[in-house]
Parts: structure tokens; C-alpha cells; sequence
């Protein structure tokens, strides 16, 4: 085999341009705010709906226990759904970057299933929850109306959590896990990259 | 070591890593910043237990290893307008076929011989990739062999 190809000195004449240190800290602190936007946005929403929830508990004073527990399932469902998003974010956290990369891949797959579980499962509990707030909830109105009406709101907000159960739910769960499915698949095959290995030397 | 020696001394080295992963000018550049980014991030948290050098050449590889996760990135700067804006260096077709060469081995292998062409030494490799010496040895051999081969054909 022949050995005459230098190949550490073409390596080492690419060239690489270097910016200003200046620029990276731009960046960085751009960076920093991106993903606690996103975290901090989330949390701020279900604040704002919870609080507009326990407003409307205070101001209407709803005297059927249906209505309370509705709103109730409501405030919980998405107080799961955000649980759920801030634990994901701590996984992330959690990944340490200083690891070997073996023990880096291993990590990344777990949480890369982690999300999975979480997105999937949660989502249903999020959406069966959501919907059984909602129904609750209208109850107590819905007896003050006349029955024909009563049945009118009635069968339009069960359209309405048919189509997302039946729809959107399934659509997005099935987005979310082809995607997950396709990093966990790569991220194995590179992991067995460095398995192999160990078998060729034991 | 305070950090702006760190990005000084480590930047190209860095740089060259993620262009021999994946072989793409504008996306190895954004990756070299990611790493300094973390870098920065996380050196009040450094110890002194293992090699700086070590340290960093395992933040890198970790984020390259990651990089498939940001695909929409890649796609992104597949756009022509941004093609244009960063044009690659005009570099020897021979060092630009090095670096193909690199970018088409499986993941882990483009890292080990980037730190072998790098001069790292192999007990380091180890280190960073977490893998025997041993074993560090023999794949190097082995991806030296497949390189030179390609090499063969193409000055062909």
C-alpha cells in the first residue's frame, strides 16, 4: 500500500476562516435568548389561560360541581401538556456534551425515546382530558338553553373533538414520530458503527 | 486558559473537524461556532481532569454527531442565494477531495481520522471518541487504506 500521500499536510491546508471574537458573542447571546423564549412563551400562555380560567370561575360563579370539575380537567390538561414540555427541556439540558462520543450517542437515543413517549402519550392524555373539560363544562349552559339548542351546542363541540381526535390528534402524533422514528434509527446505526468495532477486537 | 486563546489556538483545528464531517463550508462554520459556544458556556464548569484539548475535541464531535437532528438547517443553506454568498474557498481540487473522501466515511470514522490527520494522539482519540486504543489503532489502518485506494483511482 503505498504510504507516499501526505495526507496530513492536505488536511491541514484547508483554509478556515476565523471571525472576529466579537461576532461569536454576538451569536451567543442571540442564542442564549432563543430557546428560553420558547420556554418561557409556553409557560406564560398557560398562566394567562389558567388565570382567565379560575376569572371566569370567580366572576360566573358556576353552581354545578360538572362546571367545576370541567374547568378543573381544563386548567389540569394543560398544566400536563407543560409539565410534559419543560421536562423534555431539562432532558436536553441534561445531555452532557463533554461525554465520549459512545456514551453521547447512547444518551441521545434514550432521550430522543424519552420525547417519543412523551410527545405521543402525552398528547392523547392532553387531548382526552381537553375534551372531557369541555363537555363538562358546557353542561351547566347548556341546561338554561332550550333543548333543541342544547343539543345543537352539544353536537357541534363533539364535531368539533371528533375532528381533532380523529384528525388532527393522528396527524400529529404521526408527524412527530416518523420524525423521532428517523433520528433514533440514524442515531443507533452510528452507535452500532462503534459496537462493531469492539466485537472485531475481542 | 482564558477563552479567547482557547478560540485562537483552536478555531482552525475545530473548523476542520466539522468540514471533514460534513463537508459543507457555510454549515462546518456554524457548527465550529455552535462548539465555541458551548465552549464559552461551559468553561467556569472545566476541570482540570482531562486535557482542554480533549475537552473541546469532544464538545465538537458531540455536536457534529447531533447535527442530523437540525437537517432543516442544511436545507436552508442549500438555498442558491446563499450558495453564492458563501462561495468556498478556491483550494487545491486535491484537498477538496480529501475532505470528500472524509465526509463520505461512516459518522464515527470521519471523526477518528480527523483527530488521527489533526495529530492527536491516539490514546486521546480513545478518550474522545470512547472506544480502546486498540480499536483506534486498527480503524485508523483500516480508513488510511481505504483513503489512499481512493487516491489511487483518482489520480488516475
Amino acid at each position: 500500500m503505498s504510504a507516499n500521500i501526505d495526507f496530513k499536510n492536505l488536511w491541514k491546508q484547508q483554509e478556515a476562516e476565523q471571525p472576529e471574537l466579537s461576532d461569536l458573542m454576538l451569536l451567543l447571546r442571540s442564542y442564549k435568548n432563543k430557546g428560553l423564549k420558547r420556554l418561557v412563551l409556553t409557560n406564560v400562555l398557560l398562566v394567562i389561560t389558567t388565570v382567565g380560567l379560575v376569572l371566569i370561575w370567580y366572576y360566573f360563579q358556576p353552581q354545578l360541581i360538572t362546571t367545576k370539575i370541567g374547568l378543573i380537567t381544563t386548567i389540569l390538561a394543560m398544566l400536563i401538556f407543560v409539565l410534559a414540555y419543560n421536562t423534555l427541556f431539562k432532558y436536553y439540558k441534561s445531555a452532557s456534551e463533554f461525554e465520549s462520543n459512545s456514551a453521547y450517542l447512547k444518551n441521545l437515543i434514550t432521550i430522543k425515546r424519552k420525547q417519543k413517549f412523551m410527545q405521543t402519550t402525552m398528547l392523547q392524555l392532553y387531548f382526552i382530558l381537553l375534551s372531557l373539560g369541555v363537555c363538562l363544562y358546557l353542561y351547566e349552559y347548556v341546561k338554561l338553553m332550550p333543548t333543541v339548542v342544547g343539543l345543537l351546542v352539544y353536537a357541534l363541540t363533539l364535531a368539533w373533538l371528533a375532528f381533532n381526535w380523529f384528525y388532527l390528534r393522528p396527524k400529529t402524533i404521526k408527524k412527530q414520530e416518523k420524525k423521532l422514528d428517523i433520528l433514533i434509527k440514524k442515531f443507533e446505526m452510528i452507535n452500532r458503527q462503534l459496537d462493531e468495532l469492539d466485537e472485531l477486537n475481542a | 486558559m482564558p477563552f479567547e486563546e482557547i478560540y485562537n489556538n483552536y478555531w482552525s483545528k475545530i473548523f476542520r473537524l466539522c468540514m471533514g464531517y460534513v463537508n459543507d463550508h457555510a454549515l462546518a462554520q456554524d457548527l465550529a461556532q455552535e462548539t465555541f459556544i458551548i465552549v464559552w458556556q461551559q468553561l467556569p464548569n472545566f476541570r482540570n481532569e482531562s486535557n482542554i484539548g480533549t475537552w473541546i475535541y469532544r464538545i465538537a464531535s458531540n455536536r457534529c454527531l447531533r447535527q442530523l437532528e437540525t437537517d432543516k438547517r442544511i436545507q436552508k443553506s442549500e438555498l442558491p442565494f446563499q450558495i453564492k454568498e458563501e462561495a468556498p474557498l478556491s483550494i487545491e481540487p486535491q484537498i477538496q477531495f480529501l475532505y470528500t473522501c472524509i465526509s463520505e466515511l461512516p459518522e464515527t470514522d470521519r471523526i477518528i481520522i480527523s483527530l488521527e490527520l489533526e495529530d492527536i494522539k491516539q490514546a486521546e482519540i480513545a478518550k474522545i471518541v470512547g472506544l480502546s486504543e486498540g480499536n483506534i489503532r486498527v480503524r485508523i489502518h483500516r480508513i488510511k487504506a481505504i483513503l489512499t485506494e481512493k487516491f489511487k483511482v483518482y489520480e488516475r
